[in-house]
């Protein structure tokens, strides 16, 4: 070997953008890149007690049997804003469906604020207040909006990072009902 | 000798430091010292590269105040790392573990290290073989006269 210092540089070359390579393609520049979904789904979702706009309890144990949307959003987010027809659409074809649920968990907003939302956008769910954001914390939130299907029996059977629309509900649903058979 | 010591003399230096930055606190951290340091060690879910101790949302104040919670109540640091991957997934970590993708991110470092140095002390070792070229009396008289010839 003439030029040892040579080829040892290019070794180092070599291995460098060989794992830069792999790096480039099993790690996403933005740390949530990699969690495209919760880390919940397929587990049991969290105990959800919270109290709603009028200081009534929201417990998820009275909602064992149902399918649940939980989504958690709040008045001042952009996307919630925007995702919020597809919810009111999705709620308007589930109204007189009894096996299915939806519940709004805001945080990082105050009541007067959301009531005023509420009313003035005819939201028609049940809308639960989480002021310490230990429900947020609990499901492992990234932000808002994000939004989760629960089966009948209490696992989470499907999650989405973002706004959401009309597809993405009713899929999350049927995942959220095929769990439960 | 002359020429090694300056390299034993940065190399004593590079292992003081080292033995300074990796010497363990003397005593006992409280749970709030603790929950503090693992603070830094977790990403603010809401906020791109923030940690949890720096940030300032409802999320990482609930968190700060859940590791609390759990420190207090007997978990070591590792359950609640782990707890915190199970449920947001291993981004949930400004610093990579040590398995997995994390093995490349903190050996790649000193894999380079490594072969440059070794690269470099082969590159010294060969110019050093390498023959010094002296001109003889020969050569200063024939350079001389090539001179003379020119300006002629």
């Amino acid at each position: 070997m003439s030029h040892p210092a040579r080829w040892i540089a290019i070794a180092v070359a070599v291995v460098v953008v060989g794992i830069g390579v792999v790096l480039a393609t099993q790690v996403g520049s933005d740390p949530r890149a990699d969690t495209t979904t919760s880390q919940l789904v397929g587990g049991p979702a969290p105990r959800l007690a919270l109290r709603d706009l009028d200081g009534h309890t929201v417990d998820s144990t009275s909602l064992t049997g149902k399918a649940v949307i939980v989504n958690f959003w709040n008045t001042w987010c952009v996307p919630c804003q925007e995702e919020l027809p597809a919810l009111q659409s999705f709620a308007a074809s589930h109204r007189n469906d009894p096996d299915v649920a939806i519940v709004g968990v805001v945080r990082d907003d105050t009541k007067p604020t959301v009531r005023d939302y509420v009313k003035a956008e005819g939201i028609g769910w049940t809308i639960a207040m989480d002021p310490g954001s230990q429900a947020a914390l609990a499901f492992g939130t990234r932000g808002q909006p994000e939004t989760f299907a629960i089966s009948p029996d209490g696992i989470v059977a499907g999650a989405q990072i973002g706004p959401v629309n009309e597809h993405s509900l009713e899929k999350m649903l049927a995942a959220a009902r095929r769990q439960g058979t | 000798m002359r020429r090694v010591l300056p390299w034993a003399a940065l190399g004593v230096v590079v292992l003081v430091v080292l033995a300074w930055a990796a010497w363990p606190d003397g005593g006992t951290a409280t749970p709030r010292e603790r929950a503090r340091d693992l603070a830094t060690e977790l990403r603010c879910p809401d906020c791109e590269g923030l940690s949890v101790a720096d940030s300032s949302t409802s999320s990482a104040r609930a968190i700060r105040a859940d590791l609390r919670r759990r420190l207090a109540a007997g978990e070591t640091e590792d359950e609640v790392r782990r707890a915190y991957v199970d449920r947001y997934g291993e981004s949930i970590l400004l610093k990579p573990e040590g398995r997995g993708l994390g093995v490349l991110v903190w050996g790649l470092p000193v894999v380079v290290f490594v072969l440059g140095a070794g690269g470099l002390a082969l590159a010294l070792a060969r110019w050093r073989r390498e023959p010094q070229l002296h001109a003889t009396a020969a050569d200063e008289a024939l350079v001389d006269e090539t001179r003379r010839s020119d300006h002629a």
